[in-house]
């Protein structure tokens, strides 16, 4: 346990936590389960935690016609157990509903998770092939970020230190379909070698192909946008060699690194072979 | 600082660093049920009930369990004693230690949709049992369901 005395406050406001984290050393607490590994092992030694959890106004989900918002404190098995999430963003409530086990699920919250930023995360690709937008407040005001402009390295992302993420939004689009697959070799709840996100949005007509998006996670530094497999998938209005093109294509786009859950050379293997169900499982 | 919850069905307040981590603080209180085994979330040995849903006592900040709804293994057995009966007639434990962790998950269940086996596979999925060979574990927590 770390020896100096870290300060604890429980804000019930938004403008409460944005006064209590300008201060030197202080951080946002949302479910706490991977800062609770960072501070049991000195990693990190706070002078200050900011926990959003009296926070009632980041806790809500709303659906409405063309955007659904999710508070920063909901929880991933909150997200993951939404039926209306399911039907309308399956990508989405498939990630959530993969991370880790049912007790991390339980206490792991979204604005953790994107905060969090390690490349292996499951949520971010998902939420990247649903055009999701990070919305912020701090003292200098809001703002509204992309999140596929998020992030900027390993652990790395475009908040600012006192930055809060109060909520994510992501766009009811029609005729969007998505699908998230992650491979998990070793055991079921770790972190995947490779996740793939995909989603495909078709016409008024349900005919031709307008948008596709594929995200990747676990093969580079932050989670990977593979723009020529997308664009491979619409010029051939997603017909079998266009999605093996795509599939292969990928291996350009990411780029992995060895580690326990496997040498670069097959992770970019497995993303090509799980780009390619996550393209069918979408399609289906 | 103080800090108030609902521990085993009756209001609690302790004095506790809010960064302490809920397995030390909840053994301290003499609830020594609730077993620490990798200290990193992965084994569930060490799980307690929050608001319904299952946590890893080890990597929870006792701060954020102000005002909620907190049960341990030693009320749980009070309060599920079929639970308990189910664990003890298939024989799903060996060793016991992941025994507590096992209960918890299986406790907290009903805070999921389950509609067959495979699904309470993969909700248990993150209590390893290094005994068991876990057959005798789904036989408890599936008799149990049948009953309720
Ligand atoms: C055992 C275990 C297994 C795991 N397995 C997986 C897995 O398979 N897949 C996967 O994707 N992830 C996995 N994870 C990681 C998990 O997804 C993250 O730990 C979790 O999502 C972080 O969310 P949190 O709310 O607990 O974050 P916290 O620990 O509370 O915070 C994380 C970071 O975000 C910051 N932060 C929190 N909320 C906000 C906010 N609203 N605004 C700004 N900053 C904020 C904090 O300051 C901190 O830097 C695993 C974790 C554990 C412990
Ligand atoms: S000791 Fe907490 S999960 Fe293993
Ligand atoms: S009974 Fe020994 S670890 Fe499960």
């Amino acid at each position: 346990m770390p020896s100096t005395k870290t300060e604890f406050l429980a804000p019930t406001s938004i403008d409460e936590a944005l006064q209590a984290i300008s201060y030197e050393d202080a951080i946002f607490l949302g479910g706490g389960t991977s800062t609770a590994l960072l501070y049991k092992t000195r990693l990190i030694e706070p002078s200050r935690v900011v926990w959003l959890g009296a926070l009632r106004d980041l806790s809500g989900i709303s659906i409405s016609k063309n955007e659904i918002r999710i508070g920063s404190m909901v929880s991933m098995s909150k997200i993951s157990q939404s039926n209306e999430l399911s039907q309308l963003v399956p990508a989405l409530t498939t990630a959530a509903g993969v991370i880790g086990n049912a007790r991390v699920r339980a206490m792991a919250t979204i604005g953790g998770a994107l905060a969090h930023a390690d490349p292996r995360q499951d949520v971010p690709p998902a939420l990247i092939a649903l055009d999701a937008v990070v919305a912020t407040k701090s003292s200098g005001g809001s703002r509204e970020v992309p999140l596929a402009e998020f992030y900027e390295g390993f652990l790395e992302t475009v908040l600012a230190e006192s930055e809060l993420i109060t909520e994510v939004k992501i766009p009811v689009v029609a005729n969007r379909r998505s699908a998230y697959l992650r491979y998990t070799p070793t055991s079921e709840g770790d972190y995947p070698t490779v996740g793939v996100a995909a989603s495909v949005t078709y016409d008024s007509n349900n005919k031709a192909i307008k948008d596709v998006r594929i995200v990747l996670c676990g093969v580079g530094q932050t989670p990977i946008l593979a723009t020529d497999s997308a664009q491979k998938v619409i010029e051939g209005n997603a017909n079998p060699e266009s999605l093996r093109e795509a599939a292969n294509l990928v291996k350009q786009a990411v780029d992995p690194h060895d580690d326990e859950r496997g040498s670069a050379d097959y992770k970019r293997e497995m993303s090509e072979v799980f780009t390619l169900r996550a393209l069918r499982e979408c399609l289906a | 600082m103080k800090i108030n919850f609902t521990l085993n069905g009756k209001s609690a307040e302790i004095d506790a660093d809010p960064m302490a981590m809920a397995l030390d603080v909840i053994r301290d209180l003499d609830l020594t049920g609730t077993k620490e085994g990798c200290g990193v979330g992965v084994c569930g040995a060490c799980t307690i009930m929050v608001d319904g849903e299952p946590v890893s006592s080890c990597i929870c900040v006792v701060g954020t369990l102000q005002d909620r709804e907190v049960w341990t293994v030693e009320g749980i057995s009070e309060k599920m004693p079929d639970l308990i009966e189910k664990f003890i007639d298939n024989e799903g434990m060996q060793c016991g230690i992941c025994t507590p962790g096992q209960i918890m998950a299986a406790a907290a269940i009903s805070s999921v949709d389950i509609t067959s086996e495979e699904d309470i596979k993969k909700y248990m999925a993150g209590n390893l049992c290094r005994c068991t060979g876990y057959q005798t574990i789904l036989n408890a927590v599936e008799d149990y369901l049948a009953i309720n």
